[in-house]
C-alpha cells in the first residue's frame, strides 16, 4: 500500500495531496507500534474523532456494498456495480492504512484483489464468488463492529475467509487476459515507459506486463472514454483516479448536506414542542392588544415552520431499511432451496427514523416468514402450476397520516383449517369457539404468542414468535398489523405506521375534572348518552354495565369509577355521558367520559418510572391551553377492568358470531330508508350525512341540487323523498317547523353525489347473492340483515350540464321558482 | 448528603453548608443547594389519578412533564388549599419537583452546628429527615434528596 501510493507523486491528483496530508498520521501510526501503552491510549483517544468517522463511512459503503451484490447476483456484467464495490473495499483498505488496523487491512486488501479481478472482466460474478464476497462484507463488518465497541479489531482469525478469497482468484476462475483492450492502453498512452514498473504491486500474473506502464499513463488514461480505461487498466493501477472521482462526489455531497446526531434532533423536537406551547400562550395573551396582533400572527407562522422542518429532519427514506433486504432474501432463498424475485416499490417513501428503527425487525421477520412458510420450493411451485420463481414484494406508500408497508408473497398462503387445528391444539382458542370465526378472524390468531403453523421449527422460522413479535413492535410505535391471505394464491401482511412517533393525534377528554388524551387510533367512534336516557340505554348485568350498540352488547367502563375508585360518582342518568367505542387488540369496549373537548395533536412525553407503573397511562401531554393531560392507554384499561376478546366475545353472544361471519362475507353497507324503501349505500362511499332543510334543495330544470360547501351536487331522488317531504311539510304547513331531509354525500370517482333519504337505519354488513341454478352473482342488490336490498348505483347518477347550460338553466329556474 | 454532614461534625472541621429553607406549614426545613436545579412558584400540579399518596402531581417544566412529591402528604399534613412551589430537584433517578408551601432564603450554616436525628423520632420521618441544624433562634431540619425521590418512596412505601 505505501509502495502503490508511492509510486505515483508525478500525477498531479487530490490523491497525492490527500496523502501528503495524511502522511505525518502515518509516520505516527507507524511509531504507535513500539508505543507504550498508555501513549498509545492516548493517541487512540485523540484520533477518536477521526476513527468514527472512518466507521460511519466504512458502514455506509459496506451497506451499499451488499446492495450492489446482491444487484450483481442479476447483472453480472454491469461494469458500474463492480466499480462501486471496489471502491468500497478499495476505501476501507486506505483509510485502514493510515488509522493502523492491521486485520482489517490485510482482509480488505484480499477482497480488494478478487475484487480487481472480477472488476477488470477477468473473473465472471458467479454465485460461489458473490457468496465469498458476502463472507468479506459480514468480516469486514464483524472487525468494525469490535473496532467502534471495543475500540481494538478483536482476537478473530480471517485466515480462512482470506484463503477462500484466494482461492476464487485461482486460474479456473480466471479468463484469459483480453490483449486487444491492453494495447488499447499501450497505444494511448506511448509515454508510458516503464521507469516505475518494478515497484508495480504484487500484480496478478498474466497481466503484470499491462499493469506497469498504467500508473504513470494516468492522465493520457483519463483521456480515453470512460469504459476503455474501466476494463483495460488493471487492478491497483487505478487507485489514483478512483479516489479522485470520490472525492469528488463527496465533496458535492458534504458541502450540500451534514450528519447530526440524533440525540440532538431529538432535543431539538422537544424545543419545538416547548416552543408551541410558549406561542399557544403568547397567543391567547395577545389575543385583546391589536398592537401585537400581527407579532403574535408572525410568530404563530415561524413556530409552525419551524416544527414542521424539525420533523422533516427526522425523516429518513424507507430504502435505509429496505436495502437490507435484497441480502436476506438470497441467503435465505439459498439456505432454503427457494427461488425468489425479490420486488420493492416506493423506496423513497419517508418515515421518522426513531420509527425507521423500530420496524426494521418486524419486517425482517415479515420477510422471514415468507419465505419460510409463504413461498413454496420450486418443484411444489411447477407442480402447482405456478412459475418456480416465487416473487416477494415490498412496497411503502403513504395513507392520510400512516405509512403502509406491504409484505407480500405469491406463495401457498395461510392454511384457514390448519390455523384453527394449531390455535386448538396449543389450547388458544376452544374448538366449540373456532367452529364459530369467520375466516378472516382465524387468520388473525397467527399473531397470537405461541403460535406457529410450520411443521418444522427451522433455523429460519417457526418458534411461534415471529408474527406475535411483528405485532408487539409496530402496535408498540402505534401502528396497526393486517393479514391477508387467500390459499393457494399467496400472503399480504400490512403494517400500519404513524408518521411520526413524536405527535399523535388524540381526542381530549374529561373526566373527574380533569383532561385525558385518548389516542385516536383505537378509537372507532362516539356515542352521546343524554341524562334522560342513561336509564334505557345503559344496561345491567349483576353490576357490569353494557350498552345496546346497535343492537349489541357493549361492555362498558366508567373512567371515572375507575380511577377514583373510593369516590363518590354521579349516576350516568345525572349528567350527560359520552361513550367513546374503543377497539383495541380485539378488545371491544365503551370507554364512559363525563365530556368531550376538541381533537389535538399532541405531544408525546414519557412518565416517571413511578407513575408508568400504574400502567393505566403511556405518557402524559401539554395541551393548548397550557393544562397537563395524562395519555389513557386504551389496552391496558381493558386490561385493567377485566375487558378480555374471550369475555367480550361471550357477552356479545351469538349475535357477535353472526356478524363476524357477516364481515367475513362481503363489504359494508349503509342501511337507509327512502320513502318506505329500504336501500344500501356502499360504506366506504359515504363521505358524510347531512340533515339540511327541504328548502336547500334546490333544482336545475327538474333534477334536485344541493349547494354542498360552495359546490354544486346532484342529489339523487329516485325514491321520491323530496316530494314526500314537500306533502308532509304542504299538510302540516300550520307548524311552523321546516322540513328536513337527510342527505348522505357520497364520492363517486370524483365528484360528490347526494342521495336523498327519509331516515338513515345502519351499518350493516351485506353478503352476495347468487341466481339460482346458473350460481352467477347477481348486481344491483346485497344480503342485508337477511333482508335483499337494492344498491344504490352511485355511477348511474347523472352528471350535471356542463357550464355554458347551467346559466340558462337557472334562468328557466328563476322562472319556475316564479 | 447526610453522611457526608455527619462525617464531617465527627472530625470536627468547620465545614460551611449553603442551605435553601423552605416552608411547611409551621416548620422550617432545609435542602442543600447543590441539590436544587430551581425554583419554581406559584403552580398547581396535575393530580394522577391512582398514583401513590405522595405523588403531588405533575408538572410541565422546561418541555418536559415533571413528577413532583408532596412534601405535605409524607408528612401527613392536611393538604394546602392554595399554590405551592416547587423545588426541581436532581437525584440519582433523574429530576423531581417537592412541593412545598413556601421557600425562603438561602442560609448558610456550619457543619458543627449539625446533629443527627433525635432517636424519639418516628420512623417515618427517620427515613426523611437527616438531622438538623442548630440555628441562633430555631432548627433546621434538614431534607434530604435522595429519599424524596419517587422512586426512593416507592421501594420505601409500597403502597
Amino acid at each position: 500500500m505505501p509502495g502503490k501510493r508511492c509510486n505515483c507523486p508525478l500525477t498531479p491528483d487530490p490523491c497525492f495531496l490527500k496523502f501528503i496530508l495524511f502522511h505525518p498520521i502515518k509516520a505516527l501510526s507507524a511509531r504507535r507500534a513500539g508505543a507504550a501503552k498508555s501513549r498509545l491510549a492516548g493517541w487512540f483517544k485523540a484520533m477518536d474523532e477521526l476513527t468514527r468517522e472512518f466507521l460511519i463511512e466504512s458502514q455506509e459503503g459496506l451497506d451499499r456494498m451488499e446492495q450492489c451484490l446482491t444487484d450483481l447476483e442479476t447483472r453480472p456484467q454491469d461494469a458500474a456495480l463492480l466499480g462501486e464495490i471496489f471502491r468500497s473495499v478499495h476505501t476501507i483498505k486506505g483509510t485502514t492504512g493510515f488509522l493502523g488496523f492491521k486485520r482489517l487491512e490485510t482482509l480488505a486488501h484480499a477482497g480488494e484483489n478478487l475484487l480487481g479481478l472480477l472488476r477488470d472482466g477477468k473473473l465472471a460474478a458467479n454465485r460461489p464468488l458473490i457468496t465469498g464476497l458476502l463472507h468479506l462484507l459480514d468480516g469486514l463488518r464483524a472487525i468494525l463492529k469490535s473496532i467502534e465497541t471495543m475500540a481494538s479489531e478483536g482476537e478473530g482469525e480471517d485466515s480462512a475467509l482470506i484463503e477462500q478469497l484466494v482461492a476464487l482468484q485461482a486460474p479456473a476462475n480466471v479468463k484469459q487476459p483480453v490483449h486487444a483492450k491492453v494495447g488499447a492502453t499501450f497505444s494511448a498512452a506511448p509515454a508510458a515507459a516503464a521507469p516505475q514498473a518494478p515497484s508495480a504491486p504484487q500484480a496478478q500474473a498474466p497481466v503484470s506486463a499491462a499493469q506497469a506502464p498504467a500508473a504513470p499513463a494516468q492522465q493520457p488514461a483519463n483521456a480515453i472514454p470512460a469504459p476503455v480505461v474501466q476494463s483495460a487498466a488493471a487492478g491497483s493501477e487505478t487507485d489514483a483516479s478512483r479516489p479522485r472521482a470520490q472525492i469528488a462526489a463527496a465533496g458535492s455531497a458534504a458541502e450540500s448536506t451534514l450528519r447530526v446526531d440524533v440525540v440532538l434532533l431529538n432535543r431539538m423536537m422537544n424545543l419545538v414542542g416547548e416552543l408551541v406551547l410558549t406561542r399557544n400562550q403568547v397567543l391567547q395573551a395577545t389575543a385583546s392588544d391589536p398592537n401585537m396582533t400581527l407579532l403574535s400572527r408572525r410568530l404563530d407562522m415561524v413556530t409552525a415552520d419551524l416544527r414542521e422542518n424539525v420533523m422533516k429532519a427526522r425523516m429518513q427514506p424507507v430504502s435505509n431499511i429496505f436495502s437490507k433486504m435484497p441480502r436476506i432474501v438470497r441467503d435465505l432463498s439459498q439456505s432454503l432451496g427457494r427461488r425468489v424475485r425479490l420486488v420493492v416499490e416506493g423506496q423513497d417513501t419517508e418515515l421518522d427514523k426513531s420509527l425507521l428503527e423500530a420496524i426494521k425487525d418486524p419486517l425482517t421477520h415479515a420477510v422471514r416468514n415468507s419465505l419460510d412458510h409463504g413461498i413454496e420450493p420450486p418443484e411444489v411451485r411447477v407442480a402447482a402450476g405456478k412459475d418456480p420463481e416465487g416473487t416477494l414484494k415490498l412496497r411503502a406508500s403513504h395513507e392520510g397520516s400512516h405509512v403502509i408497508i406491504e409484505v407480500s408473497d405469491d406463495g401457498a398462503g395461510i392454511a384457514v383449517e390448519k390455523v384453527r387445528d394449531k390455535a386448538i391444539e396449543r389450547g388458544i382458542i376452544a374448538p366449540e369457539r373456532a367452529s364459530q370465526l369467520g375466516e378472516h378472524e382465524l387468520l388473525q390468531l397467527v399473531f397470537l404468542p405461541g403460535f406457529s403453523t410450520a411443521a418444522a421449527v427451522t433455523n429460519v422460522s417457526g418458534r411461534g414468535v415471529g408474527m406475535d413479535v411483528v405485532r408487539t413492535n409496530v402496535e408498540k410505535i402505534g401502528g396497526k398489523v393486517e393479514i391477508d391471505s387467500r390459499t393457494g394464491k399467496g400472503t399480504t401482511l400490512r403494517l400500519r405506521i404513524p408518521l411520526t412517533l413524536a405527535i399523535i393525534p388524540a381526542l381530549i377528554v374529561r373526566s373527574v375534572n380533569q383532561s385525558f388524551a385518548l389516542p385516536q387510533g383505537s378509537l372507532s367512534e362516539l356515542v352521546h348518552v343524554p341524562p334522560e336516557q342513561a336509564a334505557k340505554t345503559i344496561e345491567w348485568i349483576e353490576g357490569a354495565p353494557l350498552y345496546r350498540l346497535r343492537g349489541k352488547l357493549l361492555p362498558l367502563v366508567f373512567l371515572d369509577r375507575l380511577l377514583m375508585p373510593a369516590g363518590e360518582h354521579k349516576s350516568a342518568s345525572e349528567r350527560d355521558s359520552f361513550i367513546a367505542v374503543l377497539d383495541v387488540d380485539g378488545r371491544r369496549y365503551g370507554l364512559v367520559v363525563d365530556g368531550l373537548a376538541d381533537p389535538e395533536e399532541i405531544v408525546v412525553k414519557p412518565l416517571s418510572a413511578v407513575l408508568k407503573v400504574i400502567g393505566l397511562y403511556s405518557g402524559a401531554t401539554v395541551l393548548g391551553n397550557a393544562d397537563l393531560a395524562l395519555i389513557l392507554d386504551p389496552g391496558a384499561i381493558a386490561v385493567k377492568a377485566g375487558v378480555t376478546m374471550s369475555a367480550d366475545r361471550d357477552a356479545e353472544g351469538a349475535d357477535s358470531e353472526e356478524e363476524d361471519t357477516n364481515a367475513a362475507k362481503g363489504m359494508e353497507y349503509l342501511l337507509v330508508e327512502a320513502a318506505g324503501r329500504r336501500a344500501a349505500v356502499p360504506l366506504a362511499d359515504v363521505l358524510r350525512i347531512e340533515q339540511i332543510p327541504l328548502s336547500r334543495i334546490e333544482f336545475i330544470g327538474d333534477r334536485p341540487v344541493l349547494n354542498f360547501e360552495g359546490q354544486l351536487m346532484p342529489v339523487e331522488d329516485s325514491g321520491g323523498v323530496l316530494a314526500a317531504a314537500e306533502a308532509e311539510a304542504n299538510s302540516a304547513s300550520q307548524t311552523d317547523r321546516e322540513p328536513q331531509i337527510i342527505v348522505v354525500v357520497c364520492r363517486e370517482g370524483n365528484r360528490h353525489v347526494g342521495i336523498a333519504v327519509s331516515h338513515v337505519l345502519d351499518v350493516a354488513a351485506g353478503g352476495d347473492l347468487f341466481e339460482a341454478g346458473t350460481s352467477q352473482r347477481t348486481g344491483g342488490v346485497t344480503l342485508l340483515k337477511d333482508r335483499v336490498t337494492g344498491v344504490v348505483d352511485l355511477a348511474g347518477v347523472q352528471p350535471l350540464p356542463v357550464c355554458e347550460n347551467v346559466s340558462e338553466d337557472w334562468n328557466q329556474i328563476a322562472e319556475t321558482v316564479a | 448528603m447526610s453522611a457526608a454532614t455527619v462525617s464531617h461534625k465527627k472530625v470536627k472541621a468547620s465545614v460551611l453548608v449553603e442551605v435553601c429553607s423552605v416552608r411547611l406549614a409551621e416548620t422550617w426545613f432545609g435542602v442543600p443547594i447543590t441539590h436544587i436545579l430551581e425554583i419554581v412558584g406559584a403552580v398547581r400540579p396535575q393530580p394522577v389519578p391512582l398514583a401513590p399518596a405522595y405523588v403531588g402531581g405533575l408538572v410541565h417544566y422546561r418541555g418536559d412533564v415533571l413528577t413532583t412529591v408532596s412534601l405535605r402528604q409524607l408528612l401527613d399534613l392536611p393538604p394546602n388549599e392554595g399554590a405551592q412551589a416547587i423545588l426541581v430537584l436532581e437525584s440519582t433517578g433523574g429530576c423531581f419537583g417537592l412541593l412545598v408551601d413556601a421557600v425562603g432564603e438561602v442560609l448558610t450554616v456550619s457543619s458543627t452546628d449539625h446533629e443527627p436525628n433525635p432517636s424519639i423520632l418516628d420512623r417515618r420521618r427517620k427515613a426523611l429527615f437527616a438531622g438538623a441544624y442548630k440555628l441562633k433562634d430555631r432548627l433546621l431540619v434538614m431534607l434530604d434528596p435522595e429519599r424524596l425521590d419517587p422512586l426512593q418512596l416507592s421501594q420505601a412505601h409500597p403502597d
